[in-house]
């Protein structure tokens, strides 16, 4: 599973956040490209799978605000 | 996030600024799944996905409360710009008055007030009104 973040909407560090708060439910590859920052997750809990992606892209929404 | 259903919206960046994309997002992220995309030039697409099974009526009412919540929080932001000179000389008129020396209230021994504080003459001493022990 892979979520792309649009440089201009979301900041790097807010996506760093992210992964420290999630990094017991799955593993995450963060990567730079042109089209963004791709997060690559991996080996996900299986109680989290359904919903892991939809949680972390509002995480990261979340810090933007902050 | 093209999971179950989903409604995406585009919005203008001349008419909402992204500050207030994001406050409008954050009250939102407990009843739905947001995602923010670029959607051309200054447009943002933003994809709403129910966290609950609902349906598409559902899903047009968050949608429908998210132009809501963005005119509000863009208001405000617009109001907050409008404000900020008055809101800094209040400020400034607060730590002005906070850094005057506040020993100026009290007489000379810096132990209470001072004679000016009685200026009709009517206290009387603890001495007199019930004698010495």
């Amino acid at each position: 599973m892979e979520i792309v973040f649009d440089k201009k909407l979301y900041k790097l560090e807010a996506i760093r956040s992210a992964i420290g708060a999630f990094a017991g439910l799955a593993d995450f590859v963060l990567k730079s490209n042109q089209r963004g920052i791709a997060v690559k997750i991996s080996n996900i809990d299986p109680e989290a799978a359904d919903i892991i992606d939809g949680e972390f892209a509002n995480y990261v929404l979340a810090q933007m605000k902050k | 996030m093209d999971k179950k259903i989903s409604q995406k919206i585009t919005v203008d960046l001349k008419i909402y600024p992204l500050e207030a994309i994001y406050g409008a997002s954050y009250v939102f992220i407990d009843r739905a799944y947001l995602f923010l995309e670029p959607a051309g030039k200054n447009k943002v697409a933003i994809t709403f996905r129910p966290k609950e099974d609902a349906g598409a009526k559902e899903l047009e009412n968050i949608t429908g409360e998210f132009f809501n919540e963005l005119l509000n929080y863009a208001f405000r932001l617009n109001l907050s710009k409008e404000n900020k000179k008055i809101r800094q000389h209040i400020i400034e008129q607060a730590l002005f008055a906070a850094s005057e020396p506040a020993a100026e209230k009290f007489s000379d021994s810096g132990l209470g007030y001072g004679e000016d504080d009685d200026p009709l003459g009517i206290a009387i001493p603890w001495e007199e009104k019930y004698g010495q022990k």
